[in-house]
């Protein structure tokens, strides 16, 4: 009996074996399945990255257009979205980056695209317009201001966000 | 706007303001010719996809009007101007097509709604730079067509 003690039986062999093999392939098998459920939440919010867009020297006080791609993640489909902005300096230096997408109807607008408004921003879908910092011109269609990126600027390159309404970019 | 829930849901709120349908002309094909007219189709997709990203406002995108090949022209004129009319009656007071096929060309007194062509272009063996410019290209090239439309 004395040695009972210090020996391990057959049976309790077996069964510390059995359970320890047992749990590891549970734990292999719940795990992936526990992180999968989990991803989308660990992940931080798809659109919050920043993207390069240009370089700072390129930007005049003209509004420009840069295309750029925007990863996007729906669940675990992820793609690529072709976004563009409109950016200029304006007379303080300060860039402004403004999203082209119309707030009417959601088409795309361009700088000087109505030959008898310059200098402002038109929509070809019901000739919306907007001024220069993207208010919307009063009698058009368009019920807000033009969305602003949120922007940083990193070694010389203008790094671009998310399209806010503007008073929260 | 595309034929989905959202937009249609949409299109019902803003009826007043979506006045032209595009519809794809997009041939379909077994014959050997296959491989080529599936190329143009692609391609016209592509294009179409991009002009209704920035037109969304005031173009509705339908799903293409498909036709075999061996279909008569006179045939397709005349299912082609059905869709036609039935597009009119519900509002849209332009309809655009959009089309690789040349043999439309023939047509074009007959049909009701405008015409537009695009080349077909041999993308296969083509790298993806000089295939973004085509696409952008072409992409422009409509969308001032179309834009010149309206005014």
């Amino acid at each position: 009996m004395s040695e009972n003690k210090h020996r391990v039986s057959r049976r309790q062999f077996l069964n510390y074996t059995l359970t320890g093999v047992g749990g590891f392939m549970a734990a292999g098998i719940l795990m992936p399945m526990v992180r999968f459920a989990l991803d989308p939440i660990l992940k931080e919010e798809a659109g919050t990255e920043m993207v390069p867009v240009a370089q700072v020297k390129d930007l005049t006080t003209e509004p420009q257009r840069f295309d750029f791609k925007v990863k996007v993640k729906d669940a675990w489909y992820e793609s690529e979205e072709p976004k563009s902005a409109w950016v200029y300096k304006d007379e303080k230096g300060e860039i402004i980056a403004l999203s082209p997408i119309c707030k009417h109807l959601g088409c795309t607008v361009n700088w000087n695209g109505d030959k008898s408004h310059p200098n402002q921003f038109f929509c070809p879908c019901h000739f919306g317009r907007y001024t220069k910092d993207g208010t919307n011109v009063p009698g058009t269609p368009p019920p807000a201001p033009l969305d602003r990126y949120e922007y940083k600027v990193k070694d010389g390159k203008l790094y671009l966000g998310k399209a806010k309404p503007r008073g929260e970019a | 706007m595309k034929w989905t829930v959202h937009d249609v849901d949409m299109y019902e709120k803003e009826k007043q303001y979506i006045d032209t349908a595009v519809l794809p002309l997009l041939p379909l094909t077994f014959s050997e010719r296959a491989k080529l007219v599936a190329a143009d189709g692609e391609f016209m997709q592509l294009i179409t996809n991009e002009i209704e990203r920035q037109l969304k406002g005031r173009l509705f995108l339908l799903p293409s009007f498909t036709y075999f090949l061996s279909e008569t022209l006179d045939a397709c004129v005349e299912r082609l101007n059905d869709w036609t009319r039935e597009l009119k009656e519900a509002g849209m007071s332009h309809v655009f097509y959009v089309t690789t096929d040349q043999k439309w060309k023939e047509a074009k007194q007959e049909l009701s709604g405008a015409l537009f062509f695009l080349p077909s272009v041999p993308f296969e063996h083509m790298d993806e730079s000089y295939k973004q410019q085509i696409v952008h290209e072409q992409t422009s090239k409509l969308l001032n067509a179309f834009i010149s439309w309206w005014m």
